[in-house]
Formats: structure tokens, C-alpha cells, sequence
């Protein structure tokens, strides 16, 4: 399995050290001690305290799991919160990656944001690909998501199964008039070979560190995940980034 | 279709991904599945933390069957076994966890391992007279698998037609049938005719070849066997049981399936 990480290495160098030393064991100590047990491969990206009692929550190729406080236990999978009826790992998810595109500026986007006097919302970012159906049958809906009032901030992930997919990106990314380049592409047609400093690699990376694996992700403004058959309805995503506004403003 | 496309067939967890090179998909465990399950529930004297557990995936997946509800290895916590998975519930019922459980010392999967066991106890009280052997070159098997099969199955078609070189390997093959359509599909009905045929093994082996066995009817253990194998965790065919009662697949070729019963209970994970 293929693990894009990036921020281990000091983290490494760190567990190296101490690990002479038990007594002094550090929360990410224990997490890397108790996963390098199991398999040595997979690279621990952070560890937290988990709101399960007694667990850290150690994240790792944008995935989570639960390590007992003494490293002797792991359990790779999802937690419940069964009296708040709250998935908590999809919480915590929807929290890293809410951090992780806070940090991707607008010059990394292809905005499609409501033309005025239209009001935004909400916004959606999408994680899309040039040559995937989907992602086409969702773009051609782009005018109606925006009547909803709906931004949607686009960034690239072309997928590996798509050749050819990230050169499309590219020339999309460095054509005088990009939203009007995407749209174009995005109805099929070919955009050209031109080529520029361009942020796809890197938000292709991004992507997978954050454990997203296909496209369209479509994520909202809290960073959750939105089910694709929800997001191909206009009105059906405006509906539930409500809910989810008013879910986030009530625990808030 | 699913309106997503996907560049990595997701694994059941990062770290069963990084420890398995097997080409079979486990399916992994979602609370929707759940709701599809139906087990009767054998209920023991439940002491507390049993009936919270109980009352907490209730509170999550009101039509959830649960199999049975145990002390698990994780301080604090209940184990439930549903339909051939394992969830694992807070004794006071407030948390529930859905994935798979590692014991970092031992360094074993206790998930798989108590699956295994409860499998094991299940596909082992199936009685000879239920089932369609394939039996070893030479006398005693070194090994015994149960197969659930398909009559309509590529894969099954082609794990059969390789019958005589598993045997070659000391590897008896025990057949249960799993006719995926369910219970009065015609994959059903083709099965029921070859247990109903006077030479069961010679109507199997045909029946795999392609050749659409004589319509027949008699008493015969076809449904009992694919409830069972909705119990066991079988969600596809073929789906073969080590004798430790472990899922090792999906179709194996015969010399993989040799190494794989030979490595089962002496694995490394530390090499993973």
C-alpha cells in the first residue's frame, strides 16, 4: 500500500531518542511504538488525544486509529459516540482536513463562486478530475449550485487510473482564462498542452495525505465529507450544508 | 454504478492494508450491513455490561441481530459478533468501536483470531453427510478446507477445474454450497439437483464444467448451508476456510493455497 507522507521524518529521528528511554515515553512515542509492532511500514503522521477515553488517536496516510494509553492495544477503525449518536472519527477527519484546506489559498482554486447579486452560502471545495464522469455530470450543474447559492472551489486531483488526466490539469491551470479553460475541458474538450508552474502535484499529494482516494471529494466548509449521490443535487447539497451549518453552529 | 472513481481499492484498515498482500477485498463492516443481517440471538445470563452493549448498537443500528455478546481482550470493553464481524462496545455503552483490534505485544490480530474461532466451531458442527468431498491424494489430507461454492461462479468453475492438483498437494476440498442469488434462485435450484443426483461428485464436477445439471429434488442441506455461510462472513464466492477456521480467500491457485495453509499459525507479521 502506498503511503504519501511528509511530516514523519523529524517525528522519527524523535521516537529513535526516546525510545531508550520508557519511562520519558512521550503520547507519540507510544503511538509509533505500538504501530511499528504491528506493521513497521505504516508512518505516523500525528498523534492527539482521542475523545475516547484511555486511546490516542494517531493519524497515518489519512487514515485513524485508536491506540490504548499504554500502546499495548490498537484498533483500526471508526469510533461512535453512542449517547450523542456522533461518528467521531469522521469528526476528527472533518477537522484535519478542515485545517489542511484552510491552508490551500485561493491561488490554488478554480472558483466558480455565485455571480452577483447572488449571495455565497456556503462554499464546497472538490477534489476533481478533468477526464472523470462524475466529476463532468457534477460541473455541468455548475450554474445551478451557485443559484443555490453555492461556491464551489475546485482543486485538482487527477487520478492515477486517468493518464494523461494531470497534463489536462496542467494546461487547464495555465490557460489565460481558467475557469472558462475547466468548464471547456470539462465538457470534453481538449485543453491543450501548455505547461507553467502549476499546484497540481501538490494537491494531488495533499489529497492522499489527507486520505482521499477519489473524485469527486466534495467537502464542506467544516471539512466533512459529503456522500456524492447527495452532492449530485443541487438541491439536495444545498439541503444538507444547511443541516450541516446548523448542527456545526448548535455544538458551537 | 457509484458516482465516484477511485484510485486505490480501499482496504479494510491502514493496517491490515500494510500487512496483507492477499488479492481478496474484505468487505468492510458498514452499520448499514448490519441492518441487513438476521441471527438469532442466543441469550445467556447477560450480566450488565453485556445488556449495554446490547442496548447501544440497538441505539445505532435498531435492526442489528447480534450473534453474541462476550468480554473482549480490550480492558473495558464487550466484544459483539454480528453475522461474522465484531464490533467492540464501552461496558457502560457509550462508545462503540468498528474496526479491527491488535494486540501490539502478542502481536496478533485478535479480531480475525476470535472470528476465526467462532467460525471455526460453526463450519466444524457441519456433519460429513453435509458436505460434497473432494478428498486427498493418498490416504490422510495434510490439509482441509471448506469451500463456500456457486455452482454459477467463474471463479468457483475455476478453482474446480483444478480440483485434482489441490488434492495432488495432500489438500482436501469440502464443499458448502452458496448459491450468492439466494435461496430459489436458479443457482439454487442447480445445486439442490446435484445433491440430488445419484453420484453427487460426478454431478458437482459436470455442473461446474458448465453443463446444466438434471432438474431433481429431494431433502437436502442447500438453504441451512447458505444461512450458515451468512453467519461464517461470507460475502462472495468462493470462500475458502483454513482448518483454524480463517478466510484465506478468494480463488487460489494450488501451489498458493498449499503455501498459505503451510504458513497459517506460524506467520511473522513483523516481515509485513
Amino acid at each position: 500500500m502506498h503511503l504519501p507522507l511528509c511530516f514523519s521524518s523529524a517525528l522519527a529521528a524523535l521516537g529513535l531518542l526516546l525510545a531508550v528511554n520508557a519511562s520519558a515515553a512521550t503520547p507519540e512515542d507510544t503511538v509509533r511504538q505500538a504501530v511499528t509492532a504491528m506493521a513497521p511500514k505504516v508512518k505516523v503522521d500525528a498523534v492527539q488525544e482521542s475523545e475516547l477515553p484511555g486511546f490516542y488517536e494517531a493519524v497515518a496516510g489519512g487514515q485513524f486509529l485508536y491506540v490504548s494509553k499504554d500502546g499495548h492495544y490498537i484498533v483500526d477503525g471508526n469510533a461512535y459516540d453512542v449517547r450523542e449518536k456522533r461518528d467521531l472519527t469522521a469528526g476528527s477527519r472533518a477537522k484535519a482536513r478542515k485545517i489542511a484546506l484552510d491552508k490551500i489559498g485561493p491561488d490554488k482554486r478554480i472558483v466558480f463562486a455565485p455571480p452577483a447579486p447572488m449571495q455565497t452560502k456556503h462554499t464546497v471545495t472538490v477534489f476533481t478530475d478533468v477526464d472523470c464522469p462524475f466529476c463532468r455530470r457534477f460541473h455541468q450543474q455548475i450554474a445551478a449550485y451557485n443559484a443555490k447559492g453555492i461556491a464551489v472551489d475546485y482543486l485538482f486531483f487527477p487520478l492515477s487510473i486517468h493518464p494523461g488526466a494531470d497534463k489536462k490539469a496542467e494546461a487547464v491551470w495555465c490557460s489565460k482564462d481558467r475557469p472558462n479553460a475547466f468548464t471547456a475541458a470539462m465538457a470534453g474538450q481538449d485543453p491543450g498542452k501548455a505547461t507553467c508552474a502549476n499546484p497540481v502535484s501538490e494537491l494531488t499529494h495533499l489529497a492522499q495525505t489527507l486520505g482521499i482516494s477519489g473524485t469527486p471529494t466534495i467537502l464542506a466548509d467544516d471539512g466533512s465529507q459529503i456522500a456524492g449521490q447527495i452532492a449530485q443535487s443541487p438541491d439536495q447539497l444545498a439541503a444538507e450544508l444547511d443541516r450541516l451549518a446548523q448542527a456545526s453552529a448548535a455544538r458551537n | 454504478m457509484k458516482p465516484y472513481h477511485q484510485s486505490v481499492t480501499p482496504s479494510s484498515g491502514i493496517i491490515a492494508g500494510a500487512r496483507s498482500s492477499i488479492a481478496f477485498v474484505r468487505v468492510g463492516l458498514t452499520l448499514a450491513l448490519l441492518c441487513a443481517l438476521g441471527f438469532p440471538i442466543a441469550q445467556a445470563a447477560d450480566s450488565a455490561p453485556d445488556i449495554a452493549a446490547r442496548k447501544a448498537l440497538q441505539e445505532l443500528v435498531p435492526k442489528a441481530k447480534i450473534d453474541k455478546v462476550e468480554q473482549a481482550p480490550l480492558p473495558g470493553y464487550r466484544q459483539v459478533i454480528i453475522g461474522g464481524q465484531m464490533v467492540y462496545v464501552s461496558d457502560d455503552g457509550r462508545f462503540l468501536l468498528q474496526g479491527t483490534l491488535y494486540d501490539t505485544q502478542a502481536k496478533r490480530d485478535l479480531t480475525a483470531a476470535r472470528i476465526a474461532t467462532d467460525a471455526k466451531a460453526k463450519v466444524d458442527a457441519v456433519p460429513l453427510s453435509k458436505r460434497i468431498v473432494f478428498a486427498a491424494d493418498g490416504g490422510k489430507p495434510k490439509y482441509k478446507v471448506t469451500v463456500f461454492t456457486d455452482i454459477d461462479c467463474g471463479y468457483c468453475r475455476k478453482l474446480h477445474s483444478q480440483i485434482a492438483e489441490y488434492n495432488k498437494r495432500g489438500i482436501e476440498v469440502d464443499y458448502l454450497f452458496f448459491p450468492r442469488s439466494g435461496i430459489g434462485s436458479p443457482s439454487y435450484d442447480k445445486a439442490v439437483s446435484v445433491w440430488c443426483a445419484k453420484d453427487r461428485n460426478a454431478a458437482f464436477t459436470q455442473a461446474k464444467g458448465g453443463k446444466n445439471p438434471t432438474p431433481l429434488k429431494c431433502e437436502n442441506p442447500v438453504a441451512e448451508e447458505f444461512t450458515l455461510g451468512t453467519q461464517v462472513g461470507v460475502e462472495g464466492t468462493p470462500t475458502i476456510f483454513a482448518p483454524d477456521g480463517s478466510k484465506i480467500g478468494g480463488y487460489l491457485p494450488p501451489d498458493e493455497m498449499l503455501a498459505k495453509l503451510q504458513t497459517l499459525g506460524t506467520a511473522s507479521f513483523a516481515g509485513n
